[in-house]
């Protein structure tokens, strides 16, 4: 890392720690709302169908468990993308002005943006596992931070591309219709349908059920999905965030 | 009353502006209503509630109105804080600026409440059309108070769009229609609108109670988002 780059990581980081409410935010929120859904979820039995095809009985307790750190993780993320991107807008244009290179002044936003996502996905898998225990953390982990790096590269875009309201309309619309039903077991016969692989959050979301019931089931697959996802989102909005603040007018 | 009308208006075509916002605002109330609802039922009995599937098609309105208003009102004073103060500081004076933005997010707020009306009324039919309707008026009432509160208190659009959807987790989340009652259920703010809309969804009067009760803490959300605009116009000095 180049010194302007570690300046820019530094000065990003320290406009962070100005704002210590958006710090207790990225731990509260998630806590609350993974800790209050899953401690109010009966324990009805419900037969879902894990990757790989295999049935399991389980309890829509645990299900919540299972799930709702994806649901919480993808919209803390994809708010901290739209913001980080305003953020962008905003302040490194001088930079760039004053002589920095783009790729410098985004690499510390992007460098910020994936240490929010981090803390979100630390403190989610950490409330999760007060109440529940995947099979394998491992995968689950794994899982948690792909929905993370997904659904934050598209807070990006949304951020670069629309007002901070239609922005923030849009992730809410998406992470509830992706996470929330469509890929979600907790509904219908317990099983995605096939239509669910379109949404970005598809992959993940099956390697978080998968991880959390199964002892062994076929991840290669999901991982490359969800891995795809991940690359070709993040490269777009580093491309995004270079033309923005890269434009000198 | 033309100037004012001038005001408000200028400030409901600033939202027009982008029609990105007004496609929203009118697609996501038929998103919550249709698709969501239709999981409603099996989710709140999950969660210990007791939603029939038509009272879960009704309370889902009433949350996308609540949630879009909520926001809305948020993002409106907090962007516009600088304007409303040289508006103020040029001659309109705090209260008609308040004023003004009140209007503008109620108007906002009743064409989301009307999507979400028509779209419960199309998918489900409504059983008591006036009492579903007016319960949705009054969450979006309620969340255009709280989404002015928040955008008083708190600056930074990240940390106020994070508290505007910890609020509303907590409300549904404790709300009547996700518990089985006690703890937090009696003190959310939505919870007699919510009792309200889930007996209008499933056909039944509701007691004078609860009407009451959701009048006033819509008139307070209301109250509370005319002094929060207010604060926001008025110019530090005066």
């Amino acid at each position: 890392m180049s010194g302007r780059t570690a300046a820019a990581t530094a000065m990003a980081f320290r406009d962070q720690l100005r704002r210590p409410l958006v710090l207790i935010l990225l731990i509260a929120v998630p806590a609350y709302v993974i800790s209050r859904s899953i401690a109010t979820t009966e324990g009805i039995p419900r037969e879902i169908g894990l990757p790989g095809g295999e049935q399991v009985l389980t309890t829509m307790k645990d299900l919540h468990g299972a799930v709702m750190g994806g649901t919480a993780v993808a919209f803390v993320a994809a708010l901290v993308g739209v913001f980080v991107m305003q953020s962008a807008l905003r302040g490194d244009r001088r930079l760039v002005v004053a002589g920095f290179e783009p790729g410098e002044a985004i690499t510390a936003r992007l460098i910020v943006l994936a240490a929010s996502t981090a803390l979100v996905v630390a403190v989610s898998a950490l409330v999760t596992a007060l109440y529940f225990t995947p099979s394998g953390w491992g995968v689950f982990l794994v899982g948690l931070l792909l929905v993370g790096l997904i659904y934050g590269s598209l807070g990006t875009l949304a951020g670069a591309a629309m007002s901070n309201l239609a922005a923030t309309y849009l992730m809410l619309f998406l992470v509830m219709t992706d996470l929330g039903i469509v890929s979600n077991p907790m509904f219908g016969d317990g099983t995605p349908e096939g239509w669910a692989a379109l949404f970005p959050g598809y992959g993940p979301n099956r390697l978080m059920v998968g991880g959390a019931f199964a002892e062994s089931f076929p991840v290669a697959g999901l991982l490359a999905l969800s891995a795809a996802w991940a690359v070709g989102l993040t490269a777009a909005a580093v491309a995004v965030l270079r033309r923005v603040v890269g434009r000198r007018s | 009353m033309t100037a004012f009308a001038e005001v408000a208006g200028s400030f409901v075509r600033e939202q027009a502006r982008t029609p990105l916002n007004l496609v929203l605002l009118v697609f996501i109330p038929i998103f919550f209503v249709v698709i969501f609802a239709s999981v409603l039922g099996e989710f709140a009995e999950a969660l210990g509630g007791d939603l029939a599937e038509q009272a879960a098609t009704s309370i889902s309105a009433g949350w996308a109105a609540a949630f879009l208003c909520g926001t809305l009102a948020f993002f409106q004073l907090n962007s516009a804080r600088d304007a409303d103060r040289r508006l103020a500081s040029a001659g309109l004076g705090p209260w008609r600026v308040a004023t003004g933005r009140i209007a503008a997010a109620l108007v906002l707020g009743a064409l989301v409440s009307a999507v979400a009306y028509l779209t419960l009324w199309l998918r489900s039919g409504v059983e008591h059309p006036p009492h579903a309707a007016l319960a949705i008026l009054i969450f979006a009432a309620i969340y255009i108070g709280l989404g002015a509160l928040i955008g008083v208190l708190v600056r930074g659009q990240l940390e106020g769009s994070l508290i505007v959807v910890l609020v509303f987790a907590l409300d549904v989340f404790s709300g009547p229609a996700m518990t089985s009652g006690g703890g937090l259920t009696s003190f959310t703010p939505t919870r007699d609108a919510a009792e309200l809309l889930i007996a209008a969804g499933g056909g039944r009067d509701s007691p004078a109670s609860d009407w009451i009760g959701a009048a006033a803490v819509a008139a307070g959300g209301i109250a509370i988002a005319m002094v929060a605009f207010w604060l926001s116009a008025r110019s530090r000095g005066s």
